[in-house]
This record gives C-alpha cells, sequence and structure tokens, in this order.
C-alpha cells in the first residue's frame, strides 16, 4: 500500500533537503567561492535524508558543511555563520520531526507548536553563541596548551555524560 | 495487554551528539571559534534530549470499539497510552488492516502530542465493507521524547482482536400468507382448529372439549352445551438451506458488485429477520461451507442475532464433494429457503430431492445478474457463462415442472407469489386429506 503524504510531511521533507543548500549558499556568499564536489555530495545526501529522515545521512550532511566551511571561510566573525548554523538547525529539527510520524500521518497543531516554539529557542542559543564568539573573535589568543588540553577535557566529559545518558542505561519496564 | 521494549536513541540523537562533539573539537583544534556556532545548535538538542529522556517505559492499550458491526457500518480501534513520567512528547500509530475493512485516516496512520492533544485523537475509524470476520491488529505504536531523542517501539503480539461484520440483510417484506405447517403455537393462525386465542365459532360440545370453553350464554339458549372454538396458533419451522460450494461473480463489497454468496447471506439474513420478526423458528444449514456450518431453529432477537453470526463465518470450502442428496437437520413440515446460484446441476437436484421428501422449498436464485458480462483479459469467459446459463435455465424449467420454485432475489416481495402459491396448494391437499 503506498501511503500519501499529509502537507506536512512534505513541508518537512522540503525544509530537509532545502535547509543543507540554504547552509552550502551561505558558506559560498561568506568565501566568495565553493567547492563544486561538496556541494554535490550534501546536495545527494540532502535528498537521501528527505526519503529517509531516520537515516544517519544527515550526520553526513552535517561533517560535509562543516569541513565546507573550515576549508572556504577565513572570517571567522562573518554573520553568514549564524545563517548557515541556523539553517543546520532547521535542517536538523525538520529532520527529527519529519522521523516521528509516518507519512501520510497528519500532524496536530499542538505538535507543530511544540516543534517551532523548540526550534526557536535553538535558533536563540546559536544566536547568542553567535554573539560570544563575535565578542571575543576579535582578541587574538596566543596558543596555550593548558587552555587546549582543559578544553578537549571538557568536551570528552561532556561526550561521555551525553553518551551514558543515551546508551549507558537500559530502561523500561517489563 | 501489551509487552513493552526500551527507549532507544535515534538517528537524530545520534546526530546531535556526534554531530555537536565533532563541530566543537574541529573548533577547538583548529582554533575556529566560527565552528562552535554549527556546533551550538546541536549541542543544546542533544543536552534537551538526555535530560527529558524517559526512563519507564508506557503501556499502550488498544481495543475495538465494537466487536460485532453490520457489514458498511463502522467502528473505532482505540489506542491508549499511559505515561507516567509525562516525558512521552509525540505517539504515532500505524493500523494495518485485512481485506474487505476501510480504515480512517485512510492510511491507519495517526499522530498526536500525547499531553496537549489527550489520547482521543489516536483512533482509527474501520468499516468493513464486507460480511465476514476478520482479525483487527494490533497497531505499531511508536513514542518520541523531546527533539525526537529516543523511542520506544511497541512489540504487542496479543492485541488482535475478531471484528465480526454481520450480513447486512437485504430489504424483505413477505405480506403473503403463512405455507402450512404441522408445528404449533406462535403468532400465525393454524388452518385447522384447536386450542388457541383467535375466535373460530361457537359449536355443539363435543367429548373432549375443555369444561372451560363452554360458551354458558348459548347453551342456556339453546338448552345444549355449546363451546367455544378456535384456531390453533402456529409457528413456522424456516429452514435457511444456504449453498456456500460456490462464491461466484466479483465483490465489491457493500458499496460495489455482489457475488452469489454477497447476495445469498444478504437475502438470508433479510429472510431470516423477516420470519423471526413474525415469531417463527429459523434454522441454518450451509453446504459445502468450511467447517460445520448448522444452527438448530430458535426464535427470539438473540437467535437471529446467531444465525447472523454464523452466516458471517460462512466460507466457500471449495473442494467439498456435493453429491446432491438430501443434508442433515431438516425436519419433516419445515418451509425450506433454499439460497443458490445454482451454477452446479446438484443444487437443484438437492431442491428436487427435499420436495420429493414431502418438504415444502423454495429455491432462490442468487446467482449476480451482471454475471455474463463481458472480461476483457479473456473474452470466452462470458461465451461460457452464457452456454452454462442456458444449460441452467433448462435445469430450472424442469425442476418448476416437478413442483420446486425458483424465484430470482429482487429484494422486497421477492418470494410473496410463491409463499402465496404455497399456501393454496398446501389449503387443497389439506382439504383433500380432510
Amino acid at each position: 500500500m503506498k501511503a500519501r503524504a499529509t502537507g506536512q510531511a512534505l513541508l518537512l521533507r522540503g525544509l530537509v533537503l532545502t535547509s543543507p543548500l540554504v547552509a552550502i549558499f551561505c558558506t559560498s556568499l561568506a568565501a566568495g567561492r565553493t567547492l563544486p564536489a561538496l556541494d554535490v555530495a550534501v546536495a545527494g545526501l540532502a535528498l537521501a535524508c528527505a526519503a529517509l529522515p531516520d537515516s544517519h545521512a544527515g550526520l553526513v550532511v552535517v561533517v560535509l558543511v562543516g569541513i565546507g566551511w573550515w576549508a572556504t571561510v577565513d572570517d571567522r566573525l562573518t554573520p553568514w555563520s549564524l545563517a548557515a548554523a541556523l539553517a543546520l538547525a532547521v535542517f536538523h529539527a525538520s529532520m527529527a520531526a519529519a522521523s516521528v510520524a509516518p507519512l501520510a500521518a497528519k500532524w496536530t497543531p499542538a505538535m507543530s507548536r511544540r516543534w517551532l516554539r523548540r526550534t526557536a529557542v535553538v535558533g536563540a542559543a546559536t544566536c547568542v553563541m553567535w554573539a560570544v564568539v563575535a565578542l571575543i573573535g576579535d582578541h587574538r589568543f596566543s596558543g596555550n596548551s593548558l587552555l587546549l588540553a582543559a578544553a578537549l577535557v571538557g568536551l570528552a566529559f561532556a561526550a561521555l555524560w551525553a553518551r551514558t545518558g543515551s546508551i549507558g542505561q537500559r530502561s523500561g519496564a517489563h | 495487554m501489551s509487552s513493552t521494549d526500551t527507549w532507544r536513541p535515534t538517528a537524530a540523537h545520534a546526530r546531535a551528539v556526534l554531530g555537536g562533539t565533532l563541530l566543537a573539537v574541529a573548533a577547538v583544534l583548529a582554533r575556529r571559534p566560527d565552528l562552535l556556532v554549527f556546533a551550538a545548535p546541536f549541542a543544546v538538542v542533544a543536552v534537551w534530549a538526555v535530560v527529558a529522556k524517559p526512563t519507564v517505559a508506557p503501556t499502550v492499550r488498544q481495543w475495538l470499539g465494537h466487536a460485532v458491526v453490520r457489514e458498511g457500518e463502522a467502528t473505532t480501534w482505540h489506542i491508549g497510552i499511559d505515561d507516567v513520567e509525562g516525558r512521552v512528547d509525540d505517539v504515532a500509530a500505524v493500523l494495518e488492516v485485512p481485506i474487505w475493512v476501510e480504515q480512517r485516516p485512510e492510511e491507519g496512520q495517526v499522530a498526536i502530542s500525547l499531553h496537549d492533544d489527550g489520547e482521543g485523537p489516536l483512533a482509527v475509524v474501520i468499516r468493513p465493507i464486507r460480511w465476514g470476520r476478520r482479525r483487527i491488529g494490533p497497531a505499531l505504536v511508536a513514542a518520541s521524547s523531546a527533539w525526537a531523542g529516543f523511542r520506544w517501539t511497541s512489540v504487542q503480539l496479543g492485541d488482535a482482536r475478531l471484528l465480526t461484520a454481520l450480513p447486512q440483510s437485504s430489504k424483505f417484506d413477505a405480506s403473503a400468507p403463512p405455507v402450512r405447517t404441522p408445528g404449533l403455537v406462535g403468532v400465525n393462525r393454524s388452518p385447522r382448529q384447536g386450542s388457541g386465542t383467535e375466535f373460530a365459532s361457537i359449536r355443539p360440545f363435543q367429548p373432549g372439549d375443555r369444561l372451560r370453553r363452554i360458551h354458558w350464554p348459548q347453551s342456556l339458549r339453546t338448552g345444549v352445551l355449546h363451546v367455544t372454538s378456535t384456531w390453533a396458533d402456529h409457528d413456522r419451522h424456516v429452514v435457511l438451506l444456504i449453498d456456500a460450494l460456490n462464491d461466484v461473480g466479483e465483490s465489491g463489497g457493500i458499496d460495489g458488485r455482489a457475488s452469489s454468496l454477497d447476495i445469498s447471506m444478504r437475502a438470508a439474513g433479510a429472510i431470516a429477520e423477516h420470519f423471526i420478526s413474525t415469531g417463527d423458528r429459523v434454522a441454518l444449514v450451509a453446504i459445502g461451507a468450511r467447517g460445520v456450518q448448522r444452527l438448530p431453529p430458535a426464535t427470539g432477537r438473540r437467535h437471529l442475532r446467531r444465525l447472523l453470526e454464523v452466516m458471517a463465518t460462512v466460507e466457500s470450502a471449495g473442494e467439498f464433494f456435493d453429491d446432491g442428496r438430501m443434508p442433515r437437520g431438516i425436519a419433516q413440515g419445515a418451509l425450506v429457503v433454499m439460497l443458490s446460484a445454482m451454477v452446479s446441476p446438484r443444487a437443484l437436484q438437492r431442491a428436487v430431492t427435499i420436495a420429493d421428501r414431502g418438504l415444502t422449498i423454495v429455491v432462490i436464485d442468487c446467482l449476480p445478474p451482471d454475471i455474463t458480462e463481458k472480461d476483457p483479459n479473456d473474452p470466452y469467459v462470458a461465451l461460457a457463462w452464457r452456454i452454462r446459463l442456458l444449460e441452467r435455465d433448462s435445469e430450472i424449467r424442469r425442476a418448476r415442472e416437478r413442483g420446486t420454485p425458483v424465484v430470482p432475489w429482487m429484494g422486497p416481495r421477492s418470494l410473496d407469489v410463491v409463499l402465496r402459491d404455497l399456501h393454496r396448494h398446501a389449503g387443497v391437499r389439506t382439504a383433500r386429506r380432510q
């Protein structure tokens, strides 16, 4: 049986498809150039993500967009980084939202409101992060191995916490 | 009852955790704070999902609004979820239904925000479009936590329910007088006088008359004992004989074309409903059906329900050997209403055998009228049907000549003429015996 997609499902898949392309576009605007092979790969993977929102292809898209930015953009304080990050946030949120309900299931207004509200909160957090980066970005810190080690340890702890919280304990009532 | 599984991280959560971590590490190692802006949304989502992760699996209940409905009527498949922690965000369910069952939403897929919408919308309307017994459910239920970070999926093995779709009775209304049968007690007046309630006459006393029947005013006036005589009350014993050897024609459900078995069941339902509403006893015998399909005679609304439920389980056995003999379970004096497509000559042979045993039988022709329509894939099918129908007409004519009435099912008052004729013939036979 072929399921008939609802308007909400199509909209979410449209966002999944277009938001990485918007991020790539922002990258090209910030850098003034682009990496065609990477762009094609991102577009192809975005198509795969739209078809299969519950897949790991989205992670590859995020990594590729990050690599593209790192490889082409030299201006660390450009506002295009905020636009690209917001596009990635929309990409992640729409892909996650598309995976919670089957293609033909109609979304209730409450579901739509909650997802929009939370995406807005994440978008606001991203804006705050950009503002912080813009504030400290003018200061050139000299290489500091202690600071680097502290940052890496902090990240490792954060990753460990996330891992433990995600798969470290078995849950469920039987 | 539902068995439960654990909450499992999703691809979305893996993307948030790994994407955020990789971008943050790259930002630190490459001394690119702008990459932290990229990592920020993923980090926020990952932390949010882990903090709001449910630890207790929800309990799912699934139930069917009505286990027995008429074909074409709708009922609802309900899904209830108990979330003790209140951390379940979205719940989606998919219900797959068997053939001859429609559902709304069309694909049986529903989704809700559990705490905002409640459980109400998590229901699928199902509508059986053909009589029969169908297994429904269970629905696959998936619950998601915040940011779709974790998912719980139901693994339900014992939540399937049986939905019985009773045949939607065709309209039927017989105004013909009853065929005379020797049974007593019922709402129909017997052609014989006897113990009953309906006044017949006042006649002189005969030995054996009950004293309470003495009509004193007449007795005093004439000086001879007179008694009040009444017509005996009787009921009919009607046997519905369904020929389930073949199911000929294409069934399109209640809204589409009808196969021979569809016509038989709907007609049988209508006839049973009519006779039971007039207080008669109705029995059911299905020939050529899978398993034993026989129901002894009884009356009342509960018996009608049992009749319809047994009819709903009738399935053509296909390979059943048909010897055309008198089926068991038909008592003497019964009115046999045989519903058959008469595709095999043995069906009419059986009707003639029953008539030869002295029972009153009416054969209802349930062959779909559109059976000879041309099949675009095989033009010879229509031709073959036409040849067979010519032979069949000749067999029906011979059966009629031997006194077995055959009438096509045409809804209301289909049997009136036949029942009236049978009543008349029975009256002649009774008069001859007297």
